[in-house]
Protein backbone atom coordinates (compact mmCIF):
# COMPACT_ATOMS: atom_id res chain seq x y z
CA UNK A 1 0.00 0.00 0.00
CA UNK A 2 2.68 2.51 1.00
CA UNK A 3 6.20 2.14 -0.27
CA UNK A 4 9.02 3.78 1.58
CA UNK A 5 10.75 6.68 -0.06
CA UNK A 6 14.24 5.82 1.17
CA UNK A 7 14.56 2.37 -0.43
CA UNK A 8 17.37 3.68 -2.63
CA UNK A 9 19.28 5.25 0.27
CA UNK A 10 21.82 2.44 0.04
CA UNK A 11 23.12 3.44 -3.38
CA UNK A 12 26.32 5.41 -3.79
CA UNK A 13 26.37 8.71 -5.64
CA UNK A 14 27.61 12.27 -5.03
CA UNK A 15 24.13 13.19 -3.77
CA UNK A 16 24.18 10.25 -1.34
CA UNK A 17 27.53 11.43 0.00
CA UNK A 18 26.29 15.01 0.41
CA UNK A 19 25.81 16.08 4.04
CA UNK A 20 22.06 15.61 4.76
CA UNK A 21 21.76 18.96 6.54
CA UNK A 22 23.10 20.98 3.62
CA UNK A 23 21.27 18.74 1.15
CA UNK A 24 17.87 19.32 2.75
CA UNK A 25 18.36 23.09 3.04
CA UNK A 26 19.77 23.56 -0.48
CA UNK A 27 17.11 21.56 -2.29
CA UNK A 28 14.36 23.09 -0.15
CA UNK A 29 15.62 26.52 -1.18
CA UNK A 30 15.76 25.41 -4.82
CA UNK A 31 12.12 24.24 -4.73
CA UNK A 32 10.97 27.57 -3.29
CA UNK A 33 12.98 29.48 -5.85
CA UNK A 34 11.45 27.51 -8.74
CA UNK A 35 7.92 27.99 -7.39
CA UNK A 36 8.45 31.77 -7.50
CA UNK A 37 9.14 31.62 -11.25
CA UNK A 38 6.52 32.73 -13.73
CA UNK A 39 8.53 32.38 -16.92
CA UNK A 40 8.04 29.27 -19.04
CA UNK A 41 11.63 29.21 -20.35
CA UNK A 42 13.17 29.40 -16.88
CA UNK A 43 10.72 26.80 -15.55
CA UNK A 44 11.76 24.37 -18.29
CA UNK A 45 15.46 25.01 -17.55
CA UNK A 46 14.74 24.30 -13.87
CA UNK A 47 13.05 21.06 -14.76
CA UNK A 48 16.12 20.00 -16.75
CA UNK A 49 18.27 20.88 -13.72
CA UNK A 50 16.00 18.70 -11.54
CA UNK A 51 16.31 15.84 -14.02
CA UNK A 52 20.11 16.16 -13.93
CA UNK A 53 20.05 16.03 -10.11
CA UNK A 54 17.91 12.88 -10.22
CA UNK A 55 20.26 11.37 -12.80
CA UNK A 56 23.30 12.05 -10.62
CA UNK A 57 21.53 10.58 -7.59
CA UNK A 58 21.12 7.25 -9.49
CA UNK A 59 17.57 6.78 -8.22
CA UNK A 60 15.86 4.80 -11.02
CA UNK A 61 13.60 6.97 -13.17
CA UNK A 62 10.98 4.22 -13.21
CA UNK A 63 10.56 4.62 -9.43
CA UNK A 64 10.07 8.37 -9.79
CA UNK A 65 7.78 8.11 -12.81
CA UNK A 66 5.48 5.83 -10.82
CA UNK A 67 5.06 8.60 -8.26
CA UNK A 68 4.87 11.41 -10.83
CA UNK A 69 1.92 9.69 -12.47
CA UNK A 70 -0.33 10.57 -9.51
CA UNK A 71 0.83 14.17 -9.37
CA UNK A 72 0.15 14.45 -13.08
CA UNK A 73 -3.38 13.12 -12.60
CA UNK A 74 -3.89 15.77 -9.92
CA UNK A 75 -2.77 18.69 -12.08
CA UNK A 76 -4.36 17.37 -15.27
CA UNK A 77 -7.68 19.19 -14.60
CA UNK A 78 -5.77 22.47 -14.68
CA UNK A 79 -4.42 21.63 -18.12
CA UNK A 80 -7.89 20.71 -19.38
CA UNK A 81 -10.09 23.30 -17.70
CA UNK A 82 -7.84 26.35 -17.44
CA UNK A 83 -7.61 27.31 -21.14
CA UNK A 84 -11.38 27.36 -21.48
CA UNK A 85 -13.93 29.61 -19.88
CA UNK A 86 -17.69 30.03 -19.78
CA UNK A 87 -17.78 33.52 -18.30
CA UNK A 88 -14.51 35.16 -19.28
CA UNK A 89 -13.37 36.74 -22.53
CA UNK A 90 -12.04 34.66 -25.41
CA UNK A 91 -12.78 33.29 -28.84
CA UNK A 92 -15.99 31.33 -28.99
CA UNK A 93 -15.63 27.65 -29.86
CA UNK A 94 -18.94 26.07 -28.86
CA UNK A 95 -22.41 27.07 -27.74
CA UNK A 96 -24.68 24.82 -25.69
CA UNK A 97 -27.96 26.54 -24.94
CA UNK A 98 -27.21 29.79 -23.16
CA UNK A 99 -23.69 28.69 -22.19
CA UNK A 100 -20.86 29.67 -24.50
CA UNK A 101 -17.52 27.92 -24.21
CA UNK A 102 -14.65 30.28 -24.87
CA UNK A 103 -11.00 29.57 -25.56
CA UNK A 104 -8.73 31.90 -23.61
CA UNK A 105 -5.91 31.85 -26.15
CA UNK A 106 -2.44 30.41 -26.40
CA UNK A 107 -1.13 32.34 -23.33
CA UNK A 108 -3.44 30.42 -21.03
CA UNK A 109 -2.26 27.10 -22.48
CA UNK A 110 1.30 28.21 -21.77
CA UNK A 111 0.28 29.18 -18.23
CA UNK A 112 -1.36 25.79 -17.66
CA UNK A 113 1.69 23.94 -19.01
CA UNK A 114 3.89 26.00 -16.70
CA UNK A 115 1.76 25.05 -13.67
CA UNK A 116 2.04 21.37 -14.58
CA UNK A 117 5.82 21.53 -15.09
CA UNK A 118 6.30 23.39 -11.79
CA UNK A 119 4.26 20.81 -9.86
CA UNK A 120 6.20 17.93 -11.47
CA UNK A 121 9.60 19.59 -10.88
CA UNK A 122 8.90 20.12 -7.20
CA UNK A 123 7.95 16.46 -6.78
CA UNK A 124 10.98 15.29 -8.73
CA UNK A 125 13.29 17.23 -6.41
CA UNK A 126 11.88 15.43 -3.36
CA UNK A 127 13.72 12.27 -4.41
CA UNK A 128 17.31 13.58 -4.38
CA UNK A 129 16.39 15.55 -1.25
CA UNK A 130 15.15 12.81 1.08
CA UNK A 131 15.36 9.66 -1.01
CA UNK A 132 19.14 9.57 -0.80
CA UNK A 133 19.64 9.19 2.97
CA UNK A 134 18.05 6.87 5.46
CA UNK A 135 14.99 8.43 7.03
CA UNK A 136 16.35 8.35 10.59
CA UNK A 137 19.45 10.22 9.44
CA UNK A 138 17.29 12.83 7.72
CA UNK A 139 15.36 13.30 10.97
CA UNK A 140 18.62 13.64 12.88
CA UNK A 141 19.68 16.26 10.32
CA UNK A 142 16.43 18.17 10.88
CA UNK A 143 17.11 18.14 14.61
CA UNK A 144 20.62 19.46 13.98
CA UNK A 145 19.08 22.26 11.93
CA UNK A 146 17.26 23.42 15.09
CA UNK A 147 13.76 22.73 13.93
CA UNK A 148 11.37 22.65 16.92
CA UNK A 149 12.20 19.43 18.73
CA UNK A 150 8.57 18.44 19.26
CA UNK A 151 7.91 18.65 15.53
CA UNK A 152 10.92 16.51 14.62
CA UNK A 153 9.91 13.93 17.24
CA UNK A 154 6.38 13.83 15.87
CA UNK A 155 7.69 13.42 12.33
CA UNK A 156 9.93 10.53 13.34
CA UNK A 157 7.20 8.75 15.32
CA UNK A 158 4.49 9.31 12.73
CA UNK A 159 6.76 8.01 9.99
CA UNK A 160 7.30 4.77 11.88
CA UNK A 161 3.64 4.28 12.76
CA UNK A 162 2.29 4.90 9.27
CA UNK A 163 3.65 1.56 8.08
CA UNK A 164 2.51 -0.33 11.20
CA UNK A 165 -1.00 1.06 11.00
CA UNK A 166 -1.45 0.63 7.26
CA UNK A 167 -0.53 -3.03 7.70
CA UNK A 168 -3.02 -3.37 10.52
CA UNK A 169 -5.75 -1.79 8.47
CA UNK A 170 -4.99 -4.13 5.58
CA UNK A 171 -5.46 -7.10 7.91
CA UNK A 172 -8.75 -5.63 9.10
CA UNK A 173 -9.93 -5.11 5.56
CA UNK A 174 -9.06 -8.68 4.67
CA UNK A 175 -11.10 -10.01 7.55
CA UNK A 176 -14.03 -7.80 6.52
CA UNK A 177 -13.82 -9.13 2.96
CA UNK A 178 -13.62 -12.72 4.14
CA UNK A 179 -16.91 -12.17 5.97
CA UNK A 180 -18.52 -11.03 2.73
CA UNK A 181 -18.24 -7.24 3.04
CA UNK A 182 -18.39 -5.34 -0.23
CA UNK A 183 -17.96 -1.62 -0.78
CA UNK A 184 -20.91 0.15 -2.32
CA UNK A 185 -22.53 3.58 -2.31
CA UNK A 186 -24.67 3.18 0.76
CA UNK A 187 -24.86 4.13 4.40
CA UNK A 188 -23.97 0.57 5.41
CA UNK A 189 -20.56 0.79 3.72
CA UNK A 190 -19.81 4.12 5.33
CA UNK A 191 -20.77 3.02 8.84
CA UNK A 192 -18.95 -0.32 8.54
CA UNK A 193 -15.74 1.29 7.30
CA UNK A 194 -16.11 3.99 9.93
CA UNK A 195 -16.33 1.41 12.69
CA UNK A 196 -13.28 -0.41 11.30
CA UNK A 197 -11.36 2.86 11.29
CA UNK A 198 -12.62 3.69 14.78
CA UNK A 199 -11.31 0.35 16.03
CA UNK A 200 -7.99 1.14 14.38
CA UNK A 201 -7.88 4.45 16.27
CA UNK A 202 -8.70 2.90 19.64
CA UNK A 203 -6.20 0.09 19.10
CA UNK A 204 -3.42 2.46 18.08
CA UNK A 205 -4.22 4.83 20.95
CA UNK A 206 -3.80 2.02 23.49
CA UNK A 207 -0.68 0.78 21.72
CA UNK A 208 0.80 4.27 21.86
CA UNK A 209 0.36 4.37 25.62
CA UNK A 210 2.17 1.05 26.06
CA UNK A 211 4.96 2.05 23.67
CA UNK A 212 5.42 5.33 25.50
CA UNK A 213 5.82 3.61 28.90
CA UNK A 214 8.26 1.12 27.40
CA UNK A 215 10.31 3.95 25.92
CA UNK A 216 10.24 5.93 29.13
CA UNK A 217 11.58 2.97 31.07
CA UNK A 218 14.44 2.70 28.57
CA UNK A 219 15.41 6.32 29.12
CA UNK A 220 13.55 8.23 26.39
CA UNK A 221 13.78 11.97 27.07
CA UNK A 222 12.55 13.43 23.80
CA UNK A 223 15.71 13.35 21.73
CA UNK A 224 16.89 11.39 18.69
CA UNK A 225 19.93 9.24 19.42
CA UNK A 226 21.78 7.64 16.52
CA UNK A 227 25.38 6.53 16.10
CA UNK A 228 25.65 8.77 13.06
CA UNK A 229 27.84 11.87 13.37
CA UNK A 230 27.76 14.62 10.78
CA UNK A 231 30.99 16.06 9.42
CA UNK A 232 31.31 18.74 6.77
CA UNK A 233 33.91 18.23 4.06
CA UNK A 234 34.83 20.45 1.07
CA UNK A 235 32.65 18.54 -1.42
CA UNK A 236 29.56 19.16 0.77
CA UNK A 237 30.08 22.89 0.30
CA UNK A 238 30.76 22.45 -3.43
CA UNK A 239 27.35 20.76 -4.02
CA UNK A 240 25.67 23.40 -1.87
CA UNK A 241 27.20 26.18 -3.93
CA UNK A 242 26.08 24.51 -7.19
CA UNK A 243 22.47 23.91 -6.12
CA UNK A 244 21.97 27.19 -4.22
CA UNK A 245 23.81 28.97 -7.01
CA UNK A 246 21.24 27.68 -9.51
CA UNK A 247 18.39 28.75 -7.21
CA UNK A 248 19.85 32.26 -7.06
CA UNK A 249 20.69 32.26 -10.80
CA UNK A 250 17.05 31.78 -11.86
CA UNK A 251 15.94 34.62 -9.59
CA UNK A 252 18.63 36.90 -11.00
CA UNK A 253 17.53 35.91 -14.50
CA UNK A 254 13.96 36.93 -13.65
CA UNK A 255 15.22 40.22 -12.26
CA UNK A 256 17.21 40.99 -15.39
CA UNK A 257 14.28 39.93 -17.53
CA UNK A 258 11.96 42.44 -15.87
CA UNK A 259 14.59 45.15 -16.20
CA UNK A 260 14.82 44.53 -19.93
CA UNK A 261 11.07 44.59 -20.25
CA UNK A 262 10.71 48.08 -18.79
CA UNK B 1 -8.10 17.61 -3.48
CA UNK B 2 -8.37 19.91 -0.51
CA UNK B 3 -4.61 20.21 -0.59
CA UNK B 4 -3.27 22.22 -3.49
CA UNK B 5 -0.11 21.41 -5.45
CA UNK B 6 2.96 23.55 -5.89
CA UNK B 7 3.05 26.36 -8.39
CA UNK B 8 -0.66 27.14 -8.64
CA UNK B 9 -1.46 29.71 -5.98
CA UNK B 10 0.07 33.18 -6.01
CA UNK B 11 3.35 33.37 -4.06
CA UNK B 12 2.05 35.98 -1.58
CA UNK B 13 -0.81 33.58 -0.73
CA UNK B 14 1.32 30.56 0.10
CA UNK B 15 3.82 32.88 1.74
CA UNK B 16 1.22 34.23 4.15
CA UNK B 17 0.03 30.64 4.63
CA UNK B 18 3.46 29.82 6.09
CA UNK B 19 3.34 32.88 8.35
CA UNK B 20 -0.10 31.99 9.77
CA UNK B 21 0.87 28.33 10.19
CA UNK B 22 4.11 29.25 11.95
CA UNK B 23 2.22 31.50 14.38
CA UNK B 24 -0.47 28.91 15.25
CA UNK B 25 2.16 26.13 15.42
CA UNK B 26 4.28 28.16 17.85
CA UNK B 27 1.26 28.65 20.12
CA UNK B 28 -0.03 25.06 19.99
CA UNK B 29 3.44 23.52 20.37
CA UNK B 30 3.88 25.54 23.55
CA UNK B 31 0.65 23.99 24.87
CA UNK B 32 1.88 20.50 23.98
CA UNK B 33 3.96 18.41 26.38
CA UNK B 34 6.82 16.22 25.14
CA UNK B 35 5.00 13.31 26.81
CA UNK B 36 2.14 13.82 24.35
CA UNK B 37 4.40 13.18 21.36
CA UNK B 38 4.04 9.39 21.03
CA UNK B 39 0.26 9.48 21.50
CA UNK B 40 -0.28 12.36 19.11
CA UNK B 41 2.02 10.77 16.53
CA UNK B 42 0.07 7.53 16.55
CA UNK B 43 -3.19 9.39 16.08
CA UNK B 44 -1.59 11.45 13.30
CA UNK B 45 -0.42 8.26 11.62
CA UNK B 46 -3.90 6.76 12.01
CA UNK B 47 -5.44 9.89 10.47
CA UNK B 48 -2.92 9.66 7.64
CA UNK B 49 -3.72 5.99 6.96
CA UNK B 50 -7.47 6.52 7.24
CA UNK B 51 -7.32 9.43 4.81
CA UNK B 52 -6.07 7.00 2.15
CA UNK B 53 -9.15 4.79 2.42
CA UNK B 54 -11.58 5.23 -0.43
CA UNK B 55 -15.28 5.22 0.25
CA UNK B 56 -17.64 4.91 -2.73
CA UNK B 57 -20.00 7.86 -3.14
CA UNK B 58 -22.26 7.84 -6.15
CA UNK B 59 -20.25 7.56 -9.34
CA UNK B 60 -16.92 8.45 -7.80
CA UNK B 61 -15.14 7.49 -4.62
CA UNK B 62 -13.97 9.92 -2.00
CA UNK B 63 -10.97 10.07 0.24
CA UNK B 64 -11.70 11.02 3.80
CA UNK B 65 -10.25 14.37 4.87
CA UNK B 66 -10.61 13.78 8.62
CA UNK B 67 -9.79 17.33 9.69
CA UNK B 68 -13.07 17.51 11.60
CA UNK B 69 -12.25 14.23 13.30
CA UNK B 70 -8.83 15.59 14.27
CA UNK B 71 -10.48 18.62 15.86
CA UNK B 72 -13.02 16.48 17.73
CA UNK B 73 -10.39 14.14 19.20
CA UNK B 74 -7.30 16.30 19.61
CA UNK B 75 -8.64 19.78 20.34
CA UNK B 76 -6.21 22.55 19.47
CA UNK B 77 -3.41 20.01 19.12
CA UNK B 78 -5.12 19.03 15.85
CA UNK B 79 -3.18 21.85 14.22
CA UNK B 80 0.35 20.40 14.65
CA UNK B 81 -1.03 16.96 13.79
CA UNK B 82 -2.52 18.17 10.52
CA UNK B 83 0.75 19.94 9.77
CA UNK B 84 2.73 16.72 10.29
CA UNK B 85 0.22 14.70 8.25
CA UNK B 86 0.53 17.16 5.37
CA UNK B 87 4.34 17.13 5.54
CA UNK B 88 4.20 13.33 5.36
CA UNK B 89 1.75 13.46 2.50
CA UNK B 90 3.87 15.93 0.53
CA UNK B 91 7.14 14.08 1.03
CA UNK B 92 6.14 10.41 1.11
CA UNK B 93 3.18 10.50 -1.21
CA UNK B 94 3.82 13.57 -3.28
CA UNK B 95 0.21 14.59 -2.66
CA UNK B 96 -0.01 18.34 -2.33
CA UNK B 97 2.97 20.60 -2.64
CA UNK B 98 5.95 21.58 -0.56
CA UNK B 99 5.74 25.35 -0.79
CA UNK B 100 2.02 25.00 -0.13
CA UNK B 101 2.30 23.02 3.11
CA UNK B 102 1.74 26.27 5.01
CA UNK B 103 -1.43 27.31 3.22
CA UNK B 104 -2.75 23.73 3.11
CA UNK B 105 -2.35 23.51 6.89
CA UNK B 106 -4.33 26.74 7.21
CA UNK B 107 -7.04 25.39 4.90
CA UNK B 108 -7.47 22.19 6.90
CA UNK B 109 -6.25 23.20 10.35
CA UNK B 110 -8.27 26.35 10.95
CA UNK B 111 -11.57 24.58 10.09
CA UNK B 112 -10.43 21.74 12.39
CA UNK B 113 -10.01 24.24 15.23
CA UNK B 114 -13.45 25.70 14.47
CA UNK B 115 -15.03 22.24 14.45
CA UNK B 116 -13.40 21.57 17.82
CA UNK B 117 -15.03 24.69 19.28
CA UNK B 118 -18.39 23.70 17.76
CA UNK B 119 -18.12 20.21 19.24
CA UNK B 120 -17.09 21.57 22.63
CA UNK B 121 -19.96 24.06 22.66
CA UNK B 122 -22.35 21.31 21.59
CA UNK B 123 -21.27 19.07 24.46
CA UNK B 124 -21.94 21.89 26.92
CA UNK B 125 -25.48 22.33 25.64
CA UNK B 126 -26.59 19.04 27.28
CA UNK B 127 -29.45 18.35 24.88
CA UNK B 128 -31.37 15.42 26.31
CA UNK B 129 -31.88 13.53 23.06
CA UNK B 130 -30.63 10.17 24.29
CA UNK B 131 -27.39 8.41 25.06
CA UNK B 132 -24.56 9.23 22.62
CA UNK B 133 -26.97 11.10 20.33
CA UNK B 134 -25.39 14.35 21.42
CA UNK B 135 -21.93 13.22 20.36
CA UNK B 136 -23.24 11.82 17.07
CA UNK B 137 -25.13 15.01 16.23
CA UNK B 138 -22.35 17.46 17.01
CA UNK B 139 -19.69 15.14 15.63
CA UNK B 140 -21.55 15.12 12.32
CA UNK B 141 -21.94 18.91 12.33
CA UNK B 142 -18.26 19.39 13.19
CA UNK B 143 -17.13 16.90 10.53
CA UNK B 144 -19.27 18.43 7.80
CA UNK B 145 -18.35 22.02 8.63
CA UNK B 146 -14.62 21.24 8.75
CA UNK B 147 -14.61 20.01 5.13
CA UNK B 148 -17.03 22.65 3.87
CA UNK B 149 -14.89 25.44 5.30
CA UNK B 150 -11.69 23.89 3.94
CA UNK B 151 -13.17 23.72 0.44
CA UNK B 152 -14.47 27.28 0.67
CA UNK B 153 -11.07 28.57 1.78
CA UNK B 154 -9.42 26.79 -1.15
CA UNK B 155 -11.98 28.14 -3.62
CA UNK B 156 -11.50 31.69 -2.35
CA UNK B 157 -7.71 31.32 -2.61
CA UNK B 158 -8.01 30.13 -6.21
CA UNK B 159 -10.28 33.04 -7.08
CA UNK B 160 -7.94 35.53 -5.43
CA UNK B 161 -5.00 34.08 -7.39
CA UNK B 162 -6.59 34.82 -10.72
CA UNK B 163 -9.80 35.15 -12.71
CA UNK B 164 -8.75 32.21 -14.91
CA UNK B 165 -9.27 29.83 -11.96
CA UNK B 166 -13.05 30.49 -11.70
CA UNK B 167 -14.03 27.26 -13.45
CA UNK B 168 -11.51 25.21 -11.44
CA UNK B 169 -12.81 26.67 -8.16
CA UNK B 170 -16.39 25.80 -9.12
CA UNK B 171 -15.36 22.24 -10.02
CA UNK B 172 -13.55 21.86 -6.70
CA UNK B 173 -16.58 22.98 -4.69
CA UNK B 174 -19.01 20.76 -6.63
CA UNK B 175 -16.70 17.74 -6.40
CA UNK B 176 -16.60 18.05 -2.62
CA UNK B 177 -20.32 17.99 -1.88
CA UNK B 178 -20.35 14.15 -1.53
CA UNK B 179 -17.18 14.38 0.56
CA UNK B 180 -18.88 16.76 2.99
CA UNK B 181 -21.80 14.32 3.40
CA UNK B 182 -19.60 11.24 3.85
CA UNK B 183 -17.34 13.11 6.24
CA UNK B 184 -20.31 14.30 8.35
CA UNK B 185 -21.63 10.74 8.67
CA UNK B 186 -18.14 9.44 9.38
CA UNK B 187 -17.35 11.95 12.12
CA UNK B 188 -20.78 11.50 13.70
CA UNK B 189 -20.53 7.71 13.83
CA UNK B 190 -16.97 7.80 15.11
CA UNK B 191 -17.80 10.36 17.82
CA UNK B 192 -20.66 8.14 19.00
CA UNK B 193 -18.41 5.06 18.89
CA UNK B 194 -15.67 6.74 20.91
CA UNK B 195 -18.17 8.10 23.44
CA UNK B 196 -19.12 4.48 24.28
CA UNK B 197 -15.81 2.69 23.78
CA UNK B 198 -13.13 5.20 24.75
CA UNK B 199 -14.52 8.51 25.97
CA UNK B 200 -11.08 9.78 27.01
CA UNK B 201 -10.16 10.01 23.32
CA UNK B 202 -12.69 12.78 22.76
CA UNK B 203 -11.39 16.28 23.29
CA UNK B 204 -14.09 17.36 25.75
CA UNK B 205 -11.71 17.35 28.69
CA UNK B 206 -9.02 19.37 26.95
Amino acid sequence: MISEIDIYAGLSSPIHRWDPRLKVISIFMLIFSIMLLYDLKLVIISMLFAIILVYISRIPFSFILGRLKWVFLFVLPFLIILPFTVIGEGSEIAKIGSITLNFRGIESVEFAVMIVIKALTSVMLIFPMIGTSRMDITFKALEDLHLPNKLVQMLAFTYRYIFVLSNEFMLMERSLTSRGFKRGSNLYTITTLTKAIATLFVMSFEQAERVFYAMRSKGYAGKITTMHEFTLRPHDWLYTVVVCGFAIFVQVAVWYGTLEGT
Amino acid sequence: MVHISDGILAPWLWGSGWVITAAILAYTLKKMKIDDVPKLSVITAAIFVASLIRIPAGLTSVHLVLSGFAGVTLGILAYPCIFIALVMQAFLFQHGGITTIGINTVNMGVPALISFFIFKAGMKLKLNIGIRKNEILFGAIAGGIAVALAVLLLAVELLVTGEQFTEIATTVVLAHIPVILVEAIFTGVIAGFLATVKPEMLSIGR
